[in-house]
C-alpha cells in the first residue's frame, strides 16, 4: 500500500497508508464519533466536502451492504482512520470499503493516531481544512491553503430533478438539500407515496402535489447560504401543510420562524448526548450530525416551542410551530446509523398527517 | 446526599467463594457500590464467607456477616438488624435466589424490606423461564420457545414439533449448571435423567437449538425514570454452542452491521422497562447471520463478567452509577468523581480501541476433566488485551493467556492434519492456537469460517498476523520491520525468538530507531471530552497521554487472569498491598490484564495499565513512569530474574512460595510466625488438615484456629517453630511445620520452613484481625515500626474456633468429587463461632470436611 499524508491547515502532516482511491482531495476536517456504521457514514450527503475521521478504529469489517446505503453517490473527500480491512460480506460476496472508495474517487488513510486527531480538533484547536496527498512538502501545503471550499453544498449533491418513490399510503413531498436515504425508508415503512423535489421547489411546486405532508430533509454546509427564496417557501407550506424537518431542514425551519442560527466551534458528529425530550422529561439518543446550531434565546415563543434539547452542550434540537402542525429535530430521527428511539417522530408526522384528513 | 428512596440501611448477598462462573468481579463490583452508599450516607450491611474478599475490609466488623450465603442466614440478619432493603445483585445468581426465596416465603414483606434491582415479580421470572417467554412473548421479544417437562414421555412427545439438535436445561438448577446439547433420543433421555435431578422442581425446558449463531451480549444501566444508556455490546467470535464464558470476546462488536447492533440495543432497553430493571442489565442474543433474526437467549440483570469487562474496557464507571441509581438517583443527577467530565453518567460511551476476552481454563491442574468447549463452562479466569487494531489486541489477549515466561506463543504445529480438523470442529482449550495454526497450514478464511461458524472477519485479522509474523523471519533485524511489529502487537519476547536474539536487543534497537509506545486513557468519550482517568493500554502510535504519576512511585505487576491455585487470595493480596503503599505516601501504578481484579479500581490505585505483563512491556511502562519501587508477584522467576538485572529497587510480592528448601511430604500442625529483625511473632498455631486419604502437604486444604491441642503444647511448638526461624535467614510472614515423628505419633516435630501461603495469610489476618498483608508491605517499604509490631498481642488459646475450606471445581469440571490439591484451589470459604459445630455449619461444603475431622480427631 502506498505511503500517503494526511496534511493540515496548521502545518501538520501525518504519515499513513492510503486506500481507496489514490486521488487527491481537500475538505474541511470533521470527526465521526459513532461506534458503528461507517458505510452510513460515508453515504451521507452531510459529509459532501469533508474529510472525516472515524473514532471506530476498525473500520471496513463488514464491506458495503444494499442496505446501509445513506445514498447511492458519496461525495465525501475522504476517509481518515487507523485500521481498515478489506473484506466483502454481502451475498455476491464483492464490494469490500476500498473498492467502493476507488469506485467514487474517494481516498481513505489508515494507520493515523485518529485518536490524537479528534482529541486536538475538538479539545483544543477546532475545525481545519485538511488534505490527503501522496508528498507532504510546501506544494500541498500552499495548495490546500489556497483551497477555497465551496458553500454551494446543497446544490452539488441534492437532487435537480424530482422523482417519486410509490406507495399506497400518504401523499408526502420530500424536500431534498441532501437527503439521506434512512428518511425515505422511513417513509416506506409507513406505506408514505413520496415525491422528493429539488430544494429549489417553490411553495407552489409543493402544493400542486396537494401532499398530506412535507419533509425537509437533512443536508450539507451552512443553512445561511441558501437564500430566501426556500424561507418562503417553508413559511408559505407550514400554514397549509403538517411539516417535518430534519436537520439542515430543521435550521431552515427555525430561520423561516426568526429564530437565528451560530456556528458551532466544533462539529458535532456522534451518537453519545443525551437529548431531553422536553414534553415527557424522558431522555433519548439520536445521531447528531451539525455545524450550526438554534440560538435558544433568538426563538420567538409566540411562534416556536422548544420541544428537545441537548443535554450535554445545551443545544436546541427541536422545535414546534405554535399555530401549525410543523415540528422539527436538529438530530437524525431516521437512526442510520445510530439509535432508533427517535423514530416515533415519524409517526408524530403521520399522526399529524391523518389529523389534518380528518380535521 | 440524601437517597431519594430514604434508604439508610442495605444488606449486600454476598458473592460467596470464587467458583467457574464469577471470580473476583463481583468483590470488585461489591467494594464500589460500598463506597458509592457511603457517599449517601448509607450503612452497608455485608454476608459473606469468602476469606479473600476485599469487601469484607471495607466495611466495620459490625457490618459484616461471616456466615455461608444461604436463605436462612440472610433471614437471620433480616430479623436481627432489620435492613431497609437488601441487594442481591452482587451475589450471582446465587444472590438472585436467595431473595427469591425471602420473597416467596414472605420474609421480605414481613420484615419491610426493599428489594434493590428490580421489582419481585421480575425476579420471580428470573427464576423461572416459562414466566419470562410468556413476559417476553407480550413485548414481541423473539425468545425461543422453550417447553417445561417433568417426564420423559412429555419430551417425546414434543420432539417432533421442536428437532434436533435441541437443548435440555433443568429448570431452576440447585447449581449453576448446564444447558446439554442433544442430537438424538437417547441424548436428550441421558439430559433429562440428570436434569430432573439438579431442578428444584424436577423440571427440564426444551429448546430450539441456535447452534452457530452468533452470540452477542449487551450491557446496560436503567434508572427509576426509565432512563437508559448502553454501556456496551460484546460480541462472542465462538458461536452459540460454546458458553460464552468459554467463548473469545470482542468489544465493541466487529462483525454486525449498524443496524443489526441497533436492533439489539433496541432490545435491550425495551426488556429493561419491562422488566423494571434498575441499575444494570446484561443480555445474551442469538443472531443468525443469515437474516438478522436474533433470540434474546440469557437474562441477568445482575453484576458479572460482562458487566466487569463493559465497565473495564469502557472505562465508564457502572458500579458507582450503579449504587446511585439502586437508591433511586436519576442518570442525569449522579455526580462522580472529579477525574469524570459531568455528565459522564448520562453519556452513552463510545470508544477508540478494540478490547478482546480469552478465557484461562484450568486443565493443567485438573487434566482429567473434558477439555472440549461446549456448552457448560469450564473457564476459571480470563485475560484481557487492548489495542487499536483488532489484531493488536487479540494478540495482547492471547499473550497474557498463554502464561509463557518468555512471552512466546505455544507451537501447536506437531497436531496431524486429522487431528487439527477434528478440533476445529470440536474445539478444545487451546482453540485459538488451533486456529492460527489451521491458517499457518493454508486453510483459507471462508473454509474455516465454514467448518467453525467463526466470522471470516476474524480469520482475516489472524491471517495478516501470521503475514506480519512472515515478514519478521524474512527480515531479521530490520527496524522497519520491528515497527510493524510492535504497532501489531508483537512481543518483544516473540519477536526475539523469531529474530533468534534477545529481547535487550530488541529493545536496543527499538530506542535507536524511536519505536517507542504511546499510552492511551481507556475513557467513553472518544476523545470528545478530556476525561481523565487512570486506566491506560499501549499502542504504537503519535501521542503519548500518560505522564508520570511523579516523584514516590511505586509500580505494582498483577497476576494476570485467574487461574486454579492460590489466585483469588493473591488478589486479596496485591489489593491490600495497594492500599498499604497508598497509605506509605506512594503514587501506586497498577499492571494487569485481568478484566476482574479487584486491585484496578480506581479506589485502590491511582493508575491503571491493562497490558501483558511481560518483560518488554513491564519495561516499557518503566520508562514511562520511573517508578520508585517495582512489585513483581512471586511465581513470576524469569521476569523477576530479568528485572532484578536492571538497576531497579525491585521486591517480590506476594512472596515466592518456592524457597528452594524442599517441602515436607506432610504436616499436621503450621505454626506462622512473622519474623522481622530480631523480633517474631507468633501469629497461630493451627491444624493442617487433608480432607482424604493421602495426607501429604499439597492435600492440605482446610485449616483451622487454634489448633487442637493442650495449651502447653501450643507454647512448646511456638517456641520450637522460633527456634527454626532462627536458625535460616528468613523474614517476613514464615510457616513452620510440624508432624508427628514416624517412630512416636504423640511427638510432634519440625519438618519444614515455608513462606506463609496467601491463602492461609489471608485467614490469618481475618482470624487474629491483623492485616498481615499490610504489615508485610511495610516490611519491604522500610516503614514497618518495631514497637508498634512488639504492640501486637495475639491470643493463641482464643476458644472462638475459625476454620477455613478451600473450594474446587470439580463439580463443575464433571470430574469425580475428591479431595483436591492446593493446586486445584478456585478459592476457599471461613467459618468462625465457639464450637466446630456451629463453624461448620456456616461453612458452604462441609460434608467432606465434616466427616474427616469426625474421623481423624
Amino acid at each position: 500500500m502506498a505511503k500517503r499524508y494526511l496534511i493540515l491547515e496548521d502545518g501538520s502532516a501525518y504519515a499513513g497508508e492510503g486506500f481507496g482511491a489514490g486521488a487527491t482531495t481537500s475538505g474541511e476536517v470533521i470527526s465521526n464519533l459513532n461506534l458503528l456504521g461507517y458505510q452510513e457514514t460515508i453515504t451521507d450527503q452531510i459529509y459532501h466536502n469533508q474529510i472525516i475521521i472515524f473514532a471506530q478504529p476498525a473500520i471496513g469489517n463488514v464491506g458495503i451492504n444494499h442496505d446501509s446505503y445513506e445514498s447511492i453517490l458519496p461525495t465525501a473527500k475522504g476517509m481518515v482512520v487507523r485500521d481498515v480491512t478489506n473484506i466483502s460480506t454481502n451475498r455476491l460476496s464483492r464490494l469490500s470499503l476500498d473498492e467502493f472508495l476507488q469506485q467514487h474517487n474517494i481516498p481513505g488513510i489508515s494507520g493515523i493516531d485518529t485518536r490524537h486527531l479528534i482529541r486536538k480538533l475538538r479539545q483544543e484547536d477546532g475545525p481545519m481544512k485538511g488534505s490527503i496527498v501522496d508528498v507532504a512538502d510546501a506544494h500541498a501545503f500552499d495548495q490546500l491553503n489556497a483551497t477555497v471550499l465551496t458553500n454551494r453544498q446543497v446544490d452539488q449533491v441534492a437532487t435537480p430533478k424530482p422523482y417519486p418513490n410509490p406507495d399506497t399510503g400518504k401523499n408526502v413531498v420530500v424536500i431534498d438539500f441532501g437527503l439521506k436515504h434512512g428518511i425515505l425508508r422511513q417513509l416506506s415503512e409507513r406505506r408514505c407515496n413520496v415525491t422528493v423535489l429539488p430544494w429549489t421547489a417553490s411553495a407552489q411546486d409543493v402544493l400542486n402535489l396537494d401532499p398530506d405532508g412535507v419533509l425537509l430533509s437533512t443536508g450539507p454546509g451552512s443553512p445561511l447560504d441558501l437564500g430566501e427564496g426556500v424561507l418562503d417557501m417553508i413559511r408559505e407550506v407550514q400554514a397549509e401543510i403538517p411539516l417535518f424537518a430534519i436537520g439542515l431542514g430543521h435550521e431552515l425551519f427555525a430561520l423561516a420562524n426568526g429564530a437565528e442560527l451560530t456556528m458551532l466551534p466544533v462539529e458535532y458528529h456522534g451518537s453519545s448526548h443525551p437529548i431531553r425530550r422536553i414534553i415527557t422529561n424522558d431522555i433519548i439518543y439520536a445521531t447528531q450530525g451539525q455545524g450550526y446550531a438554534v440560538v435558544a434565546k433568538s426563538i420567538d415563543r409566540d411562534r416556536l416551542i422548544t420541544t428537545y434539547v441537548d443535554l450535554i452542550n445545551g443545544t436546541v434540537q427541536g422545535l414546534r410551530h405554535r399555530d401549525f402542525p410543523a415540528f422539527s429535530v436538529q438530530f437524525f430521527a431516521d437512526g442510520a446509523p445510530g439509535p432508533h428511539e427517535s423514530r416515533d417522530l415519524f409517526d408524530e408526522f403521520m399522526e399529524a398527517m391523518t389529523a389534518r384528513r380528518e380535521g | 446526599m440524601p437517597n431519594l428512596d430514604n434508604i439508610q440501611k442495605v444488606l449486600i448477598i454476598g458473592g460467596g467463594p470464587t467458583e467457574i462462573g464469577h471470580e473476583t468481579e463481583l468483590d470488585s463490583a461489591t467494594v464500589q457500590i460500598i463506597t458509592s452508599f457511603k457517599k449517601h450516607g448509607v450503612r452497608t450491611l455485608i454476608i459473606d464467607n469468602n476469606p479473600f474478599s476485599v469487601a469484607l475490609e471495607e466495611i466495620q466488623p459490625t457490618n459484616m456477616y461471616v456466615q455461608a450465603v444461604t436463605t436462612a442466614n440472610v433471614r437471620h440478619i433480616i430479623e436481627k438488624d432489620r435492613p431497609d432493603a437488601i441487594l442481591p445483585t452482587l451475589g450471582g445468581l446465587l444472590g438472585i435466589r436467595i431473595a427469591q426465596e425471602l420473597v416467596e416465603n414472605g420474609d421480605l414483606a414481613n420484615f419491610d424490606v426493599r428489594l434493590l434491582g428490580m421489582p419481585t415479580t421480575t425476579l420471580q421470572q428470573i427464576n423461572n423461564p416459562a414466566d419470562l417467554n410468556a413476559t417476553l412473548k407480550e413485548i414481541h421479544e423473539p425468545v425461543i420457545e422453550a417447553q417445561v417437562v417433568g417426564t420423559l414421555d412429555e419430551a417425546r412427545g414434543l420432539v417432533e414439533k421442536i428437532g434436533f439438535p435441541l437443548i435440555v436445561k433443568p429448570v431452576a438448577p440447585r447449581l449453576d449448571t448446564n444447558r446439554t446439547v442433544c442430537d438424538n433420543v437417547d441424548d436428550m433421555f441421558n439430559a433429562l435423567t440428570q436434569g430432573f435431578q439438579q431442578s428444584r422442581f424436577d423440571q427440564c425446558t426444551l429448546e430450539r437449538s441456535v447452534i452457530g449463531y452468533k452470540e452477542i451480549e449487551m450491557v446496560a444501566v436503567r434508572d427509576v425514570a426509565d432512563t437508559e444508556v448502553l454501556i456496551a455490546g460484546l460480541e462472542n467470535v465462538d458461536t452459540i454452542g460454546i458458553h460464552s464464558g468459554d467463548s473469545i470476546l470482542v468489544t465493541p462488536p466487529q462483525t454486525l452491521n449498524d443496524r443489526e447492533y441497533q436492533d439489539l440495543r433496541d432490545a435491550t432497553f425495551r426488556i429493561a422497562t419491562e422488566l423494571g430493571i434498575v441499575g444494570v442489565l446484561h443480555l445474551h442474543f442469538a443472531l443468525n447471520p443469515a437474516n438478522q433474526h436474533f433470540y434474546v437467549t440469557k437474562i441477568a440483570p445482575y453484576f458479572s463478567r460482562g458487566v466487569a469487562l463493559a465497565a473495564r474496557t469502557t472505562g465508564y464507571p457502572i458500579a458507582l452509577v450503579n449504587g446511585a441509581l439502586l437508591l433511586g438517583q436519576k442518570l442525569v443527577d449522579v455526580k462522580l468523581p472529579s477525574q469524570y467530565v459531568k455528565q459522564t453518567a448520562i453519556m452513552e460511551p463510545t470508544i477508540d480501541h478494540v478490547s478482546v476476552r480469552i478465557p484461562i481454563w484450568p486443565f493443567q491442574e485438573v487434566p482429567d476433566a473434558d477439555q472440549h468447549l461446549n456448552t457448560v463452562m469450564k473457564a476459571v479466569g480470563s485475560t484481557v488485551g487492548v489495542g487499536r487494531s483488532v489484531e493488536e489486541a487479540m494478540l495482547k489477549a492471547v499473550r497474557s493467556s498463554q502464561f509463557s515466561p518468555r512471552d512466546v506463543l505455544p507451537s501447536v504445529s506437531n497436531l496431524t492434519d486429522g487431528e487439527m480438523i477434528r478440533q476445529l470442529i470440536h474445539p478444545l482449550a487451546n482453540r485459538i492456537l488451533v486456529l492460527i495454526e489451521a491458517l499457518r497450514r493454508g486453510y483459507a478464511p471462508e473454509e474455516l469460517s465454514e467448518l467453525t461458524k467463526i466470522d471470516n472477519y476474524y480469520f482475516v485479522k489472524l491471517r495478516h498476523l501470521l503475514t506480519i509474523e512472515k515478514e519478521i523471519q524474512d527480515n531479521p533485524l530490520d527496524v522497519a520491520i520491528l515497527k510493524r511489529a510492535r504497532y501489531y502487537g508483537f512481543g518483544d519476547g516473540m519477536i526475539a525468538r523469531i529474530w533468534q536474539t534477545d529481547t535487550a536487543t530488541i529493545r536496543h534497537l527499538s530506542a535507536q530507531a524511536k519505536i517507542t509506545p504511546t499510552y492511551k486513557m481507556i475513557e467513553p468519550t472518544a476523545g470528545e471530552f478530556p476525561e481523565n482517568l487512570s486506566g491506560y493500554y499501549s499502542t504504537f502510535e503519535y501521542e503519548n497521554e500518560s505522564q508520570p504519576l511523579g516523584d514516590r512511585t511505586a509500580l505494582v505487576l498483577g497476576r494476570g487472569g485467574n487461574q486454579l491455585g492460590p489466585n483469588s487470595a493473591a488478589e486479596y493480596f496485591t489489593t491490600e498491598m495497594l492500599k498499604q503503599l497508598k497509605r506509605a505516601g506512594y503514587h501506586t501504578i497498577l499492571m494487569n490484564t485481568n478484566p476482574n481484579a479487584v486491585g484496578v479500581a480506581p479506589e485502590f490505585t491511582e493508575k491503571q495499565y491493562v497490558d501483558p505483563i511481560q518483560l518488554g512491556d513491564v519495561l516499557n511502562v518503566i520508562q514511562v513512569e520511573h517508578p520508585d519501587i517495582v512489585i513483581v508477584p512471586g511465581n513470576r522467576h524469569y521476569l523477576t530474574r530479568e528485572l532484578g538485572k536492571l538497576p531497579i529497587n525491585l521486591h517480590v510480592l506476594p512472596p515466592d512460595q518456592e524457597t528452594g528448601e524442599p517441602a515436607p511430604e506432610m504436616a499436621t500442625i503450621g505454626v506462622s510466625l512473622f519474623v522481622h529483625k530480631q523480633q517474631k511473632i507468633a501469629v497461630g498455631v493451627m491444624d493442617m488438615i487433608a480432607p482424604g486419604i493421602n495426607k501429604s502437604l499439597a492435600q492440605v486444604t482446610a485449616f483451622r484456629m487454634p489448633a487442637e491441642l493442650p495449651k502447653a503444647k501450643r507454647v512448646n511448638l511456638v517456641e520450637q517453630a522460633k527456634e527454626a526461624v532462627s536458625e535460616r535467614q528468613v523474614t517476613g510472614m514464615i510457616q513452620v511445620l510440624f508432624a508427628p515423628k514416624s517412630d512416636d505419633s504423640q511427638q510432634l516435630v519440625v519438618v519444614g520452613v515455608r513462606p506463609t501461603r496467601l491463602t492461609e495469610m489471608a485467614f490469618l489476618s481475618k482470624v487474629t484481625g491483623v492485616n498481615w498483608v499490610r504489615m508485610l508491605t511495610r516490611q519491604h517499604i522500610g516503614t514497618l515500626d518495631e514497637g508498634e509490631l512488639a504492640k501486637i498481642s495475639i491470643d493463641l488459646n482464643s476458644t472462638r474456633v475459625a476454620l477455613m475450606n478451600a473450594a474446587f471445581p470439580f463439580r463443575q469440571l464433571h470430574v469425580l468429587n475428591r479431595p483436591g490439591t492446593t493446586d486445584q484451589e478456585v478459592g476457599a470459604t471461613i467459618a468462625f463461632g465457639s464450637s466446630e459445630a456451629l463453624t461448620l455449619t456456616n461453612l458452604s461444603d462441609t460434608s467432606e470436611l465434616d466427616q474427616i475431622i469426625n474421623r481423624t480427631i
